[in-house]
């Protein structure tokens, strides 16, 4: 059995390398889980000071657990069940010149249809989902990184993907 | 292959390339792949963890910062607390107590000496005594007081003030009396002012001011004899009780009778004698109550 280095995660060494791992995830976590009007940055650096305030407790190995549920509560705490909003990115079309206006109006649609069928996933699947579509997570990262099981995650994401399919054909 | 094991295979980015081809030909592949890229423009905003970091570094300095603060701040408020309770203690007014037949003499800061009668009382301040010598009397006391700054003794009834001298001040409920023995008196009775010479007596009794002659060279009381000079009953009884644990019943008798006399702190029977027989009265113990009666 390999000892742990550290039993606490006072030294700013051990603090900092957490923070570069879990941080962006972190952060990810918390926007696809709760959208972006409450400020998942914040939430994170809260959860950080958090977990500071408390390294004594907390060994490394914890920490992850830690953060994510203490970044979870946090952000309950200010939800006060506020429904999600996701924005869309808006990045630069790639191809803008020869589309045909029907198409634009089209693709338009169709975006709109697919930021309501994502709202009205549940915050399980739609992390799962879009922590596997967009940051292109594979299951047993996302399984790891929810304390859940890789079954689990194939189930969320699947079915995430059947009630999206559902939906945007009813819109 | 089955076509949901494709779409598992490709959600969770595992097709090979045999695999890649099979999940092309399906027919919902394009519904598919529109979807999974439209979702891709919900990405969550760029994370900067470096920058992010720098932030929580900052943060997180300026609290440990504070952490050597804070017990700092402990020490320091228990430091204030101990100075401020030694302060308070030290500039705290000394207070000196006799009960009923006891007597005691004090030395205060500046070697000026009180001998206190019974049941009574002295305050004074020892921080400020060098520039303020100021005693606060209840009852009676004898004065022997250092050359020096003013000496104020303040009764209820009125205050003296002395430079260096010895005397006594009684203070009884309506009895005032001072006595120089010394020096000389300075008494403010009722905004009056006036100079005590060595060998005189200042006695307000009931409101009635007096001056007297003193042959002793010190207070009667400090060799255990209480003197009185044409006195109420009414004050001698109370002085005798003062004195001696009793009560005394004086129901029967016109206690604004004048007494010329003294009586000892030593014996009860011998006191009672020295008060009773030159007014022609009786005494008899009644259940531990003295009774007075006219003969």
């Amino acid at each position: 059995m390999a000892q742990p280095l550290h039993d606490n995660s006072c030294d700013e060494h051990v603090f900092s390398s957490l923070f570069k791992k879990h941080s962006k995830n972190l952060h990810d976590f918390l926007y696809y889980k709760f959208g972006s009007q409450l400020n998942p940055k914040d939430k994170v650096q809260d959860a950080f000071i958090k977990l500071w305030d408390n390294c004594k407790k907390v060994p490394p190995e914890k920490a992850k657990s830690f953060l994510f549920t203490t970044a979870n509560n946090l952000m309950l705490n200010a939800v006060a069940h506020q429904k999600v909003v996701l924005k869309h990115q808006k990045k630069p079309q790639k191809h803008s010149t020869n589309e045909s206006p029907e198409f634009l109006l089209e693709e338009k649609q169709y975006n709109e249809k697919l930021q309501k069928a994502l709202e009205n996933l549940t915050e399980a699947q739609r992390v799962a989902f879009l922590l596997n579509r967009v940051e292109g997570k594979r299951f047993k990262e996302i399984a790891q990184l929810l304390d859940i099981s890789v079954k689990a995650v194939e189930k969320r994401i699947y079915g995430a993907l059947k009630k999206l399919r559902e939906d945007i054909e009813e819109l | 292959m089955e076509r949901e094991d494709l779409i598992q295979k490709w959600l969770d980015h595992n097709l090979n390339s045999e695999e890649q081809k099979a999940f092309e030909k399906l027919e919902d592949y394009d519904v598919l792949t529109k979807l999974s890229n439209a979702t891709k423009g919900y990405k969550a905003p760029a994370y900067d963890s470096d920058s992010e970091y720098s932030i929580i570094a900052e943060k997180i300095k300026s609290k440990t910062a504070k952490n050597w603060l804070k017990p700092l701040i402990r020490v320091a408020a228990v430091l204030l607390i101990g100075f401020s309770i030694f302060y308070y203690t030290s500039t705290l007014d000394t207070t000196i107590n006799t009960t009923i037949a006891e007597a005691t003499i004090t030395n205060l800061p500046d070697a000026s000496t009180v001998e206190l009668n019974s049941k009574s009382t002295i305050i004074y301040n020892k921080k400020s005594w060098s520039n303020n010598r100021t005693v606060r009397l209840e009852g009676e006391a004898f004065f022997d007081v250092e050359k020096g700054s003013k000496f104020d003794v303040i009764t209820s009834e009125g205050k003296i003030s002395v430079l260096g001298t010895r005397f006594n001040v009684k203070q009884r409920q309506n009895y005032f009396e001072v006595t120089c023995y010394e020096g000389l008196v300075a008494v403010t009775y009722n905004e009056q002012y006036m100079e005590l010479r060595p060998g005189n007596r200042f006695t307000v009794i009931d409101g009635i001011i007096t001056n007297e002659k003193e042959k002793r060279t010190k207070p009667s009381w400090m060799s255990n004899e209480t003197t009185f000079t044409s006195t109420p009953l009414k004050y001698v009884l109370a002085e005798l009780q003062r004195h001696y644990n009793v009560s005394i019943d004086a129901s029967q008798l016109d206690t604004q009778r004048l007494f010329t006399g003294s009586f000892t702190h030593k014996n009860l029977d011998l006191a009672l004698q020295s008060i009773t027989l030159p007014l022609d009265i009786t005494f008899s113990k009644n259940n531990g109550v003295i009774v007075l009666q006219s003969e």
